[in-house]
């Protein structure tokens, strides 16, 4: 009774991840400007992963090998953000018309990135 | 005399040789020219040239015939594509179907030498890792051939990359612009890779120290530790990095690592091939102190891999380590 119960999470989590993975490919292919896109890319990365690995964790239950899988999670949450963040900055320094793609709240800021490059 | 001089300045072999003295290029000076030069306004509007109705005929018959061969083409196209695609499927599904079963008992791939590498290889390399067993003790002479690939191959990119003017003032104004179209001194950056880099490259030791006892090795061990440079070198800037790894840095380090290799393995075969006493066994498997020259050839490598690497990214950069 305990297996299933463990097993169906682990399922609804993987489900829920699956989810995730799906919306955030759709995402990337059809949004128009790369911001956006960034947007769904860290999905994938960041909730997706979390959702299908800790559904794995829980459906096999906690061994050496889930140990390994948070560490992935972990390494994943650490980088995934900084390279989409880096993936941003890009985007800000080389766009000549910002205003076009995404809406600039505070023009001085952008043009402080772009300044410093 | 005049008029030679004019023939003189007339002729081929003078245009050539003031375009190479003086860098001035007749066909360029004519742009320049044709550039500044204000355009003329027109006089008048050119006459109405009256319609013939059968050349408009014939313009529309030969468009049409055009669009027709148009389409022709593009369905032939499509046609002949999605032939040589089953074409080409249905040949490597036939194949497939017969090659022998994957894992099978009686496959070609299944003779002697696999047998002998499983039964007898930890016992005559002392290596744990069959793998590393075999690509440095029984095939040694192959994967220095892979190295010296990797050292040939990153040769050729600074042969063509390399960019290093010698004037020191050239120089700094290179390492100033370097990146300018990169994020540089990012903060978020510079935090996570303060805590990410050290990690990677003990990772990286680790898998090139432990490739004779588990799954890893030169290979993969030197390519994470190149990955941890490349990832410092894009947080911190090349300056910083220069400080560790400067083109003097791969250049020892590339041919310490290769003439060990070559030597030591040089020396092993001789007494190997000759049967005579040698100072390198296999000690026990297991141990980290084992498998005779393995951990020694898998860091030199480990250290070819991670230069190479390094030195790839940095070229194709900037143009220089």
């Amino acid at each position: 009774m305990l297996d299933w119960l463990r097993f169906a999470l682990g399922a609804v989590l993987m489900l829920g991840g699956l989810f995730v993975l799906l919306s955030g490919v759709l995402g990337l292919f059809r949004f128009r400007f790369s911001l956006s896109r960034i947007h769904a890319g860290a999905l994938i990365d960041t909730i997706g992963i979390l959702l299908m690995l800790g559904g794995l964790i829980v459906a096999l239950g906690f061994t050496l090998t889930s140990l390994k899988l948070l560490v992935v999670i972990a390494f994943l949450w650490c980088t995934s953000p900084v390279a989409s963040h880096l993936i941003g900055k890009l985007e800000v320094t080389v766009t000549e018309k910002p205003e076009r793609s995404m809406a600039v709240e505070n023009p001085e800021a952008v043009a402080q990135v772009k300044e410093e490059g | 005399m005049a008029r030679i001089r004019d023939e003189h300045d007339g002729s081929r072999w003078s245009r050539l040789q003031r375009w190479l003295s003086e860098g001035d290029d007749p066909l360029d000076r004519d742009l320049i020219e044709a550039v500044d030069a204000p355009t003329p306004l027109p006089d008048a509007v050119p006459p109405v040239q009256p319609l013939k109705l059968w050349k408009v005929r014939e313009e529309a018959r030969r468009s049409h015939r055009i669009e027709k061969a148009d389409r022709f083409l593009r369905i032939l196209y499509v046609l002949s594509a999605v032939l040589v695609c089953a074409g080409i499927i249905g040949v490597l599904w036939l194949t497939t179907e017969r090659l022998p079963s994957f894992g099978g008992v009686e496959n070609p791939a299944n003779n002697e030498v696999p047998a002998h590498y499983i039964e007898k290889g930890m016992e005559e390399t002392g290596a744990v890792n069959i793998v590393a067993g075999m690509i440095l003790d029984y095939r040694a002479f192959d994967t220095l051939g892979e190295s010296n690939v990797l050292f040939v191959a990153a040769c050729t990119v600074i042969i063509l990359m390399r960019i290093r003017s010698g004037d020191p003032a050239d120089r700094l104004a290179e390492d100033a612009g370097d990146g300018r179209y990169e994020p540089g001194e990012d903060s978020v950056l510079q935090v996570m890779a303060a805590l990410i880099v050290p990690l990677v490259l003990v990772f990286g030791v680790y898998i090139v120290l432990n490739g004779h006892l588990s799954p890893g090795g030169g290979f993969s061990g030197g390519a994470v530790m190149g990955a941890a440079l490349i990832l410092y070198l894009n947080a911190y800037g090349s300056a910083k990095a220069g400080r560790f790894f400067t083109f003097r840095t791969f250049r020892t380090v590339s041919l310490v690592a290769l003439s060990f290799y070559a030597l030591s393995k040089a020396y092993s075969f001789f007494t190997g091939a000759n049967e005579l006493p040698s100072v390198i066994t296999a000690g026990t498997p297991g141990r980290i102190f084992s498998a005779g020259l393995i951990p020694y050839l898998n860091i030199a490598v480990g250290l070819v891999v991670c230069c190479t690497m390094y030195a790839l990214y940095t070229l194709f950069r900037k143009g220089d380590l």
